[in-house]
């Protein structure tokens, strides 16, 4: 009874899989991007997954709350990345509620690396690539302030100090922040929220001028990212409401 | 000794005899079905006795302090995996009871040559209107009953358990506060743990005298925005 809900599953037999020429091209999320502000983390993402050059989807949900402290953003492949923020949501609840007490940021941050480490024969063969960023606050200290933290695909985990991308549009998304975090006035992280929004849907509607798998944000037909916030007092999302109405101050 | 059939019933009877004489020292707990959802109370010393589950479900009971965190741990741990397995919606006490923990429960009370587990519990399963509200009384030998009028104790003794429940039946309003409910709620502790008759007892809201106990308070709260409806209450902060 150690509250390790991940010990209960049983384990993936993935090393026996082998790919074959008959494999459907496996699905892609991309892209998606976390920043601090002034008041704690945004983190965002496009909605579309591609399958080679197909677009599968443009309502896909990357930006997942694992607890209320806590937001993973995907890219790679869904139907992993999916059963890994479900494994995390639950893992997380269960800790929780079996030992009366919040699972520690350290501990969190750790288990998506386990969950990543443990879908190593699937990212080794090509068909479960997942490279997830994680932004979480420590629950229990009242002092504490968000964190992001980026993985490679085996699980090596690393902390963000002020911002991290994931995805074939990442790209083009970490060179404006890093402009900006060089010679930005405001930088990012002085940012307010409406600011940080305004930036968050000009970051992804210039990833998906150079990439084909970014899904673009038309402001003009009410089509935005999804954008959510994390602070000391936990997540929230931001709703459409919101980001149309920074886009139009941001215009005016 | 045990092959004899008279022998296995002389040996559960003793182990039922000796199960009654361990929750001797335990005090009730109580769960009551209300608009703004299922309230759970429990008075306690040192160790908590009203516990989540899940995201709508609760969980009180008096007993052995380890063999309650055996059950708890044994419901979580079922809960959960239903819920990665299936959904949340898929979690449902008349599952988790009917196929999970009363068979543990028969099972440990009838391994007569291993340690019983000494629990009388209450599980809630918080529903969309107060109509679906499911409580569940369970016994430390699996026999578990399904309460359809809102209001369940567990108790040590059956007798005072039923009075304490029809008592609060009769006073419990539908308009009263959760402030006022979980006064009655102790009331019925009171009375209880003083064996006091309940034909003679009157609804009192004069502060409750803990005596270095706890008041544990919570709600499955229906109202409660996301996917997680249980709250622990102040119970210094809750009004009659």
């Amino acid at each position: 009874m150690n509250g390790d809900f991940i010990a209960l599953l049983p384990k993936p037999n993935l090393a026996q899989l082998g790919t074959s020429a008959a494999c459907p091209e496996h699905l892609q999320a991309t892209t998606v991007f976390a920043f601090h502000c002034k008041e704690g983390v945004v983190i965002a993402g496009d909605h579309r997954a591609t399958a080679g050059n197909i677009i599968f989807s443009d309502k896909t949900e990357k930006i997942l709350e694992l607890d209320s402290h806590s937001l993973m953003a995907i890219a790679g492949v869904p139907a992993t990345a999916f059963e890994m923020a479900r494994t995390l949501q639950t893992s997380f609840e269960f800790y929780r509620r079996s030992q009366l007490q919040s699972m520690s940021l350290k501990a969190k941050i750790r288990a998506l690396s386990r969950l990543l480490r443990d879908n190593l024969p699937a990212t080794l063969q090509g068909f479960g690539i997942v490279q997830p960023i994680f932004a979480g606050v420590e629950v229990d200290d009242p002092n504490a302030k968000p964190v992001i933290f980026f993985y490679d695909p085996l699980g090596a985990q690393f902390e963000a100090a002020t911002y991290a991308g994931s995805g074939s549009g990442s790209g083009s998304i970490k060179s404006v922040l890093h402009y900006l975090e060089r010679w930005g006035k405001p930088r990012p992280a002085e940012m307010s929220v409406d600011e940080a929004i305004t930036l968050a849907t000009r970051l992804l509607m210039t990833a998906a001028e150079f990439d084909a798998a970014t899904g673009g944000v038309h402001p003009d037909r009410r089509l935005f990212a999804t954008i959510k916030l994390l602070t000391r007092e936990g997540t929230r999302s931001i709703s459409l409401d919101e980001m149309e109405r920074c886009w139009k101050e941001s215009c005016a | 000794m045990t092959e004899e059939p008279y022998r296995w019933l002389e040996a559960i009877g003793n182990r039922r005899e000796y199960i009654r004489d361990q929750l001797k020292g335990g005090t009730p707990v109580f769960a009551c079905s209300r608009p703004e959802g299922i309230l759970l109370v429990g008075v306690g010393q040192g160790m908590s006795k009203v516990f989540e589950i899940y995201d709508r479900h609760g969980f009180a009971a008096l007993g052995h302090p380890v063999d309650i965190e055996k059950i708890r741990q044994a419901a979580i741990e079922a809960a959960h995996l239903e819920g990665f397995n299936r959904s949340a919606r898929d979690v449902t006490l008349r599952r988790l009871i009917g196929f999970a923990l009363s068979t543990t429960l028969k099972n440990a009370f009838e391994q007569i040559y291993s340690p019983p587990i000494i629990v009388e519990s209450i599980f809630a399963e918080l529903g969309e209107s107060q109509r679906e509200d499911v409580l569940v009384r369970v016994h430390f030998d699996g026999h578990h009953k399904y309460i359809s009028d809102g209001v369940v104790a567990a108790h040590i003794d059956q007798k005072l358990e039923d009075e304490a429940v029809a008592w609060l039946r009769e006073h419990i309003k539908p308009d009263d506060s959760l402030g006022r409910v979980t006064n009655l709620c102790l009331n019925a502790w009171r009375a209880l743990a003083d064996s006091k008759p309940f034909a003679e007892l009157k609804p009192s809201s004069d502060p409750f005298s803990a005596n270095g106990k706890t008041v544990e308070v919570a709600l499955l709260d229906r109202k409660l925005p996301g996917p997680v409806h249980y709250r622990s209450l102040d119970f210094a902060k809750l009004k009659g």
